[in-house]
């Protein structure tokens, strides 16, 4: 089973998983209609930054046994086994922020939603765009990043080449390799103003 | 093997659907004075309150006894246990042998000792028959009186305005939800109360009530006399272990269990609110009767009883509440009684955005927080206080409204 699988040192920050997943998530499915929908889409994962401002894209593990399901008063949270995915129907949630106070990522957001009952706010998570891989589609996060640190791929694949990875650097001559261009440069920047105004 | 539930709160609903899961053919029973299906008890707040209906309180569908294979036995208290034959004695004299038995039995509310507490209209609100009771008396209302500022009390205020009722509190410490939050957030919770027509009297109680077969003054004891024709008794609750030979399970404040949810008699095991286990932010003994924790006590108890030693590690109190366009969250050791000396705060307070944070720390580990709004990186600090990790990142960052998972990450 393909899942989407996070590489937050290849993340720049740009967003733009943001704005796909809302669109992602609208009732027309368009960015340029989508702005105009009301209750106004909203992402399901968020960018965040860390301590030196580098990217970090965070969005539901869908983890097993899930806190936010054992957690979940009404009983609206509940996993989806065909892909692995923790969902929320929004018929049943009664927006108590339960799932808040479980999620240890912090990655439930409360509001009107499109796909809720019209009026009605709701918890809002990942869904991995079942309706899209419905459709034989990749979920948009991953369809719209540039820099890979969003893929859909077998976690064996992905675990296999991490492997590869950590093995090719613990070699005497091993040399630190970059995903491409920049990164290392990018970083070091961040890093380097997020010190300078520490010391400030 | 014979499995005996007692209780069928959601510890005992989800002990049992874990026996299931890991033993086919075992016999499983529970046993509950309640007759209602598995319904979501911290819920009949919003059913009182007329945002959820009665249907939709059932956290399990009409065949879930069927459908598990458990004989269900409602309507019917346990009396007694012996633990030496193994069996449980229910109060019309059946006895129940057992191979491995579970007290899920929850907890009961505390009385009120005052004179003229049976009249009519006086309630308590732990169960969906309380809140109906309650429903039906609706009409006549006009003024109720809470006693209690805590939860319960808090709950039941909350949903009496809803309905257009006026309500009187009586709190007894300074300002509502002492046990859960600290004084600035309490009184944070207090103004939204009072803006929406609440009256909060602190430092009072109800020493009597009068009325005519049904209440309709209180008594209290400052010597002042109010209208009230319903009054909700909020005093908190106490753990349902009456009937447990004291001598083969060891009690204290709920019935102790170790890491595995057993208790101190072979083959019984205890989880939810009744259960008293290792306390994360307290690193002692605590009772911690929250819906959570319940579930997970009663998910680890049936995997255990079912032959599969799992560990539990250990339960947190903690609390989300929203009221009007306000919430609060809170985890761990933060009210006033419970931050000392040895604790190193931080708060951040923005009027502006109407957002209040407070961290307690012991050492560099998180062992507390309250938030007020912006609550939805909660889970991030819950999890701070339940793994103990030590908190090696400016404080700032977790005060931020903003802070981001990412934050806590080494790279």
């Amino acid at each position: 089973m393909k899942q989407v699988i996070v590489h937050p040192e290849r993340c720049v920050g740009c967003m733009q998983c943001m704005l796909a997943c809302a669109t992602a998530h609208s009732k027309t499915g368009n960015l340029f209609s989508a702005i105009l929908e009301n209750p106004l889409p909203r992402p399901r994962i968020h960018v965040g930054a860390g301590i030196y401002y580098e990217g970090f894209p965070n969005r539901c593990r869908h983890c097993d046994p899930a806190p936010c399901q054992m957690a979940c008063l009404p009983g609206a949270i509940y996993r989806q086994t065909e892909t692995n995915t923790v969902l929320i129907n929004p018929d049943v949630c009664i927006n108590c922020a339960s799932c808040a106070m479980a999620c240890p990522y912090g990655v439930i957001r409360y509001h009107k939603d499109p796909l809720a009952p019209a009026g009605k706010a709701v918890a809002v998570k990942c869904d991995n765009c079942i309706a899209r891989q419905h459709k034989g589609r990749v979920p948009a996060c991953v369809e719209v990043c540039k820099t890979g640190a969003l893929t859909f791929e077998e976690s064996d694949r992905a675990m296999k080449r991490k492997t590869d990875m950590v093995a090719r650097s613990v070699t005497a001559e091993a040399t630190p390799v970059e995903h491409a261009e920049g990164f290392a440069l990018l970083r070091t920047v961040k890093k380097a103003v997020t010190e300078i105004n520490l010391a400030r | 093997m014979k499995y005996v539930i007692i209780g069928n709160g959601v510890a005992g609903v989800t002990a049992a659907e874990t026996i299931r899961r890991f033993d086919e053919s075992g016999d499983i029973s529970i046993i509950s004075d309640e007759t209602f299906l598995p319904y979501c008890r911290p819920m009949i707040s919003n059913l009182l309150e007329g945002s959820v209906p009665e249907e939709k309180l059932s956290i399990r569908s009409k065949d879930f006894y069927d459908k598990n294979r458990i004989s269900p036995v409602l309507g019917v208290r346990a009396s007694s246990i012996d633990t030496g034959s193994r069996v449980v004695v229910t109060e019309d004299g059946k006895k129940h042998p057992y191979d491995r038995l579970l007290l899920a039995c929850g907890a009961d509310p505390k009385g009120l000792d005052a004179k003229g507490s049976e009249l009519e209209n006086i309630f308590f609100m732990r169960n969906i028959a309380h809140v109906k009771k309650m429903i039906s008396a609706l009409p006549q209302i006009k003024n109720a009186l809470v006693l209690g500022g805590g939860l319960v009390g808090f709950k039941a205020a909350y949903s009496l305005l809803k309905r257009g009722v006026s309500v009187t509190m009586l709190i007894r410490s300074g300002y509502p939800l002492s046990m859960q939050v600290d004084e600035t957030a309490g009184r944070m919770i207090q103004t939204v109360l009072q803006d929406h027509g609440l009256t909060v009297r602190t430092g009072v109680s109800a020493e009597a009530f009068e009325g005519n077969g049904r209440v309709q003054k209180a008594v209290l004891s400052d010597g002042d006399r109010i209208d009230c024709d319903m009054a909700v008794i909020g005093k908190g609750v106490f753990p349902a272990h009456g009937f447990v030979p004291r001598d083969s399970i060891n009690t204290d404040a709920g019935i102790l269990v170790d890491r595995h949810m057993k208790t101190s008699s072979d083959c019984v095991y205890a989880a939810g609110d009744v259960a008293e286990s290792f306390d994360l932010s307290r690193q002692r003994r605590w009772v911690n009767a929250i819906w959570p924790e319940a579930v997970s006590q009663g998910r680890v108890a049936g995997m255990n009883m079912a032959g599969h030693p799992i560990s539990y590690r250990g339960s947190l109190s903690r609390n989300v509440i929203r009221i009007f366009d306000t919430d609060v969250m809170s985890a761990g050791r933060v009210s006033k009684r419970e931050v000392d000396d040895s604790c190193r705060t931080a708060e951040a307070f923005d009027p502006g955005r109407k957002t209040y944070r407070k961290l307690v720390f012991d050492g560099d580990i998180l062992v507390g927080f309250v938030m007020v709004n912006r609550v939805e990186q909660g889970g991030v600090l819950t999890s701070l206080v339940q793994s103990r990790m030590p908190v090696d990142i400016p404080e700032q960052y977790l005060l931020d409204p903003n802070f981001n998972v990412s934050r806590l990450m080494r790279r």
